[in-house]
């Protein structure tokens, strides 16, 4: 029902489209004709065009800056790459203080999808209103920025990695809720059904007869949300909730570009491996 | 004319696609080359347009030897040679109108090329194309909303369009299902008759074959067993073809499995 | 019944499996459980709770609305404006990238190369090359649309090289047939199946940039964020109830009409 309803708003404004600027008619020379719509590549690009001119404008875009000041980036970036090794001793401890605030986050935040995707699901709960209302909420806590969230539970929590690994399970719970229900929706309700048949409460037959189904697909999105979660992590000490963040923030303030290099350099590896891992177990799953 | 004299082809991995072919084709015949998987079909066709190159022998078309051919007139004489393939081979993204204008390009300017610049009479050409295979209405339509045999006949009309000589078909309606075959078989036969243009299509369904076209030729192990019309075939010709395997029928389930092709013969023709 | 007996027998036996993975598991958990250290809700935090509810239920109106620029819709617009060119910019930076690197193209160890540079970009923080681009830029917009049209390429490279990579080749077959030269080959085979391709991803990155733009405020890079954070700390929350209900709203309408497009780029 809602997809026809959608299907006939679509069309409706094509029809829109159409009636403002009228099909053209080609005569071929056998007397045959046909109706040719209107391009709507013309509009669009109009469209995106003025949108540029305004945003330039509106940020003050100025290139002569960039001209005469880029100099400037390439001797940061150049000090970035001459990375000052002694720093390294004091990386460590905050550098897995990112690591565990992500894999606690991850952990906390995909268990807790789990219950809202299954029953922001369509296809198990039957009761549209909760899965209206479940979906905005997720959709919000989604659109949440880590930042806020982080420098909100900050204040809360205080100072530390326990605010930030809140905030990564905040985090992780928005993410991983929307694929795991977009995923539920997919699979086979066949089984399902035969559960329930056999006299089995709602309960029992997901447990038993869809939640193998998207158990490789759930496994597969908490690593993918971890591998976001660690750069993610990295920069929420920059408000105060632990990890590489205060030091990024500190290296920066004090123009210590050669340590702020070390730093990075070591979250660069830390994530080439994380995402390697990541996507080999990934590809074990699938 | 279409002229194969002692023709063989060896592919690299040792591969015989053909051996000792000769052949005679004249103006305005509709041929149709039957025989198993990795017969050596494919490897007939795609010798006339140099897709594939022989290893000996020659293949004259219109009295070019097209082996002599290279670069820029290669590509022209492909241009009188139309080629539809099993896959369609369509830009499923664009409008069926856009797909059938790129058989134009060639003899356009490079401006008019790269901002896709095409005249009035340009199109009004390419819809005749389109009309004449039956599809007009749908011109301005994605071509990924099309139904399959619709797609093989946008794929007709950007043939078409680029006023052909001959049409080489390499199993238009393998992967049609048999209503659309016979209606893309029935636009084949059409154009050969209404416009005078060769057509050579391999395929694997006889009794399309028998239906269509007028002149057919067996090949079995990359040499001609039988070349005559195709009111003459008989159950033994068959058996020549085919061996003493059921003879495949559209709809049969060997004829559908018959569309998987010999995957060798087929990779290697590419160039 | 033996043969009952003798299947249950030769049951394949994966304990040992399972009983290593739940032990490397929980030894990073417990690993990763050791610092973090709940040192309870900090003094005045159940009354910084309560106010972000409040501030929430009861935005500050004549915020929300107004039209100075300093202003919820103004720094919305701004936050877009950034976020819009930002994506432009990158999307374009992005094309020669991913066809660097795209090894079916040119020589592997060119490729190579360029994909390291590419997850270099992708891995350093968006917030860090803000901090960086500052001292060229100076504070404002300026440097968030700077930031943006660099830290978009890591992402949209990686999926513009995956649209190349799947490119259908068997197109580039039937215009050779045609007598195409590989430059109308590509113009005409090759463009038209990448554009849609790379219009969803850019789409799909604005989306991501707005959330992004709203976070580079905070240091200085222009938007909504700077302003926000700046509330969160005075603790004006009627204030920061205003910037979240606009947030909020910009962003779920984009992500809505995002989705939209990209389903109808997708499917006609």
């Amino acid at each position: 029902m809602a997809l026809r309803k959608k299907t006939g708003a679509t069309e409706a404004r094509e029809k829109l489209f159409d009636r403002v600027f009228k099909p053209q008619e080609m005569l071929l020379p056998n007397g045959h004709s046909v109706m040719r719509p209107r391009s709507r590549l013309p509009l669009i690009w109009g469209v995106i065009l003025i949108a540029i001119a305004w945003a330039l404008w509106f940020t003050g875009f100025d290139v002569s800056i960039l001209i005469e000041r880029g100099y400037q980036f390439g001797v940061i970036l150049k000090r970035v790459f001459t990375p000052d090794m002694s720093y390294l001793d004091k990386v460590w401890s905050p550098l897995f203080d990112t690591i565990k605030m992500s894999v606690i986050g991850s952990v906390l935040g995909s268990t807790l999808a789990l219950p809202f995707a299954v029953l922001a699901s369509t296809n198990i709960n039957k009761s549209r209103g909760v899965v209206a209302v479940l979906r905005v909420v997720l959709n919000i806590v989604r659109t949440l920025p880590t930042l806020v969230i982080a420098s909100i539970f900050a204040l809360i929590f205080g100072l530390g990695t326990f605010a930030g690994t809140v905030a990564i399970t905040v985090f992780t719970f928005g993410i991983v809720a929307k694929m795991l229900y977009e995923s539920i929706e997919t699979i086979d309700m066949g089984p399902f059904e035969a559960m329930e048949s056999l006299g089995a409460n709602k309960f029992r037959a997901f447990w038993s007869a869809c939640f193998p189904q998207i158990l490789p697909t759930y496994l597969s999105q908490c690593l993918y949300s971890f591998e976001i979660n660690v750069r993610a992590a990295a920069i929420l000490g920059y408000v105060g909730a632990g990890g590489l963040g205060i030091l990024i923030n500190e290296r920066i303030g004090w123009r210590d570009y050669e340590s702020l290099g070390t730093v990075l350099l070591t979250l660069f590896v830390v994530v080439l491996i994380i995402e390697n891992l990541s996507q080999y177990l990934r590809s074990k799953l699938s | 004319m279409i002229e194969f004299k002692d023709v063989s082809k060896v592919y690299p991995n040792g591969t015989r696609g053909l051996s000792h072919v000769n052949l005679q084709i004249e103006q305005g015949e509709f041929v149709a080359v039957i025989g198993l998987s990795g017969a050596g079909k494919s490897t007939l066709i795609r010798t006339i347009n140099r897709m594939i190159d022989l290893t000996e022998g020659q293949v004259i078309v219109d009295d070019v030897d097209v082996m002599t051919l290279k670069g820029r007139s290669l590509r022209r004489f492909r241009r009188k040679i139309g080629m539809i393939f099993q896959s369609f081979n369509l830009v499923t993204r664009s409008t069926a109108l856009k797909n059938v204008l790129t058989s134009m390009v060639p003899d356009m300017n490079f401006f008019s090329v790269l901002f896709g610049l095409f005249t009035k009479q340009q199109k009004l050409k390419a819809l005749t194309a389109l009309d004449k295979v039956g599809i007009l209405d749908k011109a301005y339509t994605r071509c990924d909303q099309l139904s399959g045999g619709q797609q093989q006949r946008v794929a007709l009309a950007r043939t078409l369009n680029q006023d052909p000589s001959i049409i080489l078909a390499d199993e238009p309606v393998a992967a049609l299902d048999p209503v659309m075959a016979h209606q893309v078989m029935g636009d084949f036969k059409r154009i050969n008759q209404e416009m005078g243009i060769t057509i050579l299509i391999n395929i694997h369904h006889v009794d399309l074959a028998l239906d269509y076209a007028s002149r057919v030729v067996g090949i079995r192990a990359g040499e001609i067993v039988y070349d005559g019309p195709a009111s003459e075939v008989t159950q033994d010709v068959l058996t020549a073809i085919y061996g003493e395997n059921p003879v495949p029928h559209s709809g049969d389930e060997s004829a559908k499995q018959g569309g998987a092709r010999d995957g060798a013969a087929k990779e290697d023709g590419r160039d | 019944m033996n043969n009952v007996l003798e299947a249950y027998q030769s049951r394949p036996r994966r304990w040992w499996k399972t009983l290593l993975v739940t032990i490397i598991v929980a030894i990073i958990l417990a690993w990763s459980g050791s610092s973090i250290e709940f040192e309870g809700i900090a003094s005045k935090g159940s009354e910084v709770a309560y106010g972000i509810v409040h501030g929430i239920a009861n935005p500050d109106l004549d915020l929300l609305f107004g039209t100075k620029n300093t202003d919820v819709p103004y720094l919305l617009l701004e936050t877009v404006a950034i976020a819009f060119l930002g994506t432009i910019f990158g999307g374009i930076l992005a094309v020669p990238f991913s066809f660097l690197a795209s090894g079916n193209i040119v020589p592997k160890p060119v490729a190579f190369v360029v994909r390291a540079l590419i997850l270099l970009i992708r891995t350093i923080p968006s917030l860090v090359w803000a901090l960086v681009w500052i001292r060229v830029t100076g504070p404002g917009a300026f440097c968030g649309v700077v930031t943006q049209s660099i830290c978009s390429i890591g992402m949209i490279s990686k999926m513009y090289i995956t649209a190349i990579e799947d490119l259908d080749t068997r197109i580039l077959e039937s215009m050779d047939a045609a007598g195409l030269t590989a430059f109308q080959k590509i113009r005409y085979g090759v463009l038209p199946q990448l554009t849609a391709n790379f219009t969803s991803t850019i789409i799909y990155r604005f989306d991501i940039n707005i959330k992004d733009a709203t976070t580079l405020g905070i240091v200085g890079a222009g938007g909504i964020g700077a302003s926000l954070v700046q509330c969160i700390s005075s603790r004006r929350w009627s204030m920061v109830g205003a910037f979240l209900c606009g947030m909020i709203v910009l962003m779920l309408v984009i992500e809505f009409a995002s989705t939209r497009i990209r389903r109808r780029l997708a499917h006609g």
